[in-house]
C-alpha cells in the first residue's frame, strides 16, 4: 500500500515577496489587507497580511509534488486560517495521513502550519484519489 | 441498529455530502435518481459512509451496488 495511517509527511515554505507579488498578480486581490500596511496595522495586524490562498498554493506542492507517486489528484480540500501570516514568514507544514479508503482508492491528510514560534497559523484535511 | 437506522443514518450522509436537505433516498435509490451523484460525489459517499460506520467496503463491493437497498445490506454484512 502506498500510503499508511499516520504516515507523516513535513515540508518547509517560505512567503518571500517572489510568492507574494506572484499571488498578487494571479489573484488579482489587491485588497488593502494583503497590500497596505497601515491599513493592516489599523486592523489589528502587524503587517500586511499575506493571503491565506498562498497557502493552498504550497499545499498543492505537497500533493503534486512531494508524495511517494505522481499519480495523485486532488478530491477536496478543507483550511481554516487560524492566525494571520505575514511576508518572510517561514512555515512549517507537517501532515499525516488519517484515513485509507482503497475501495475508491482515496487517502485523506490532516494538516497544519506553523510559524516559527510554533504558533498554528493554518490547518485542514485534504481528500486525494490515486489514479491508476 | 436496524435497517431502517441505517437508511436513515445513510440519508444523513447524502444530505451531508450532497449538501442539499431535500433529499430523501429511499433503497431503490441509485445515481440515475439523484441530479449530482457524479463519479467524485460517489467517492465521498463511500468516504464519509465508511467513516459514519467504523467499515471498510473492498472496491468488488462497491461495484457490485445496483441501488441503496444493496449498499445497506453490505454494510449490514460487516
Amino acid at each position: 500500500m502506498l500510503f499508511n495511517l499516520k504516515d507523516a509527511f513535513e515540508n518547509t515554505f517560505v512567503v518571500t515577496e517572489k510568492e507574494y507579488s506572484k499571488f498578487l498578480d494571479l489573484s488579482n486581490d489587491h485588497n488593502p489587507l494583503h497590500t497596505d500596511s497601515d491599513f493592516a496595522k489599523s486592523k489589528g495586524f502587524e503587517e500586511k497580511v499575506m493571503h491565506g490562498n498562498i497557502l493552498n498554493a504550497f499545499i498543492s506542492y505537497f500533493i503534486g509534488e512531494s508524495l511517494p507517486s505522481k499519480n495523485v489528484i486532488i478530491h477536496s480540500q478543507e483550511i481554516q486560517y487560524k492566525n494571520p501570516v505575514y511576508l518572510n514568514d517561514e512555515l512549517k507544514f507537517s501532515a499525516h495521513v488519517s484515513g485509507v479508503y482503497t475501495s475508491v482508492n482515496a487517502v485523506e491528510f490532516k494538516f497544519n502550519f506553523k510559524n516559527l514560534i510554533s504558533k498554528t497559523v493554518a490547518k485542514g484535511k485534504i481528500q486525494i484519489g490515486l489514479l491508476s | 441498529m436496524d435497517r431502517k437506522q441505517i437508511l436513515e443514518e445513510v440519508n444523513e450522509i447524502f444530505i451531508d455530502t450532497l449538501d442539499d436537505d431535500e433529499i430523501v433516498i429511499k433503497e431503490g435509490s441509485s445515481a440515475d435518481d439523484i441530479e449530482d451523484w457524479d463519479s467524485l460525489t460517489h467517492i465521498q459517499l463511500v468516504v464519509a459512509t465508511e467513516k459514519a460506520f467504523s467499515i471498510r467496503f473492498t472496491s468488488k463491493e462497491i461495484q457490485s451496488w445496483q441501488n441503496v437497498g444493496e449498499m445497506i445490506n453490505c454494510i449490514i454484512s460487516k
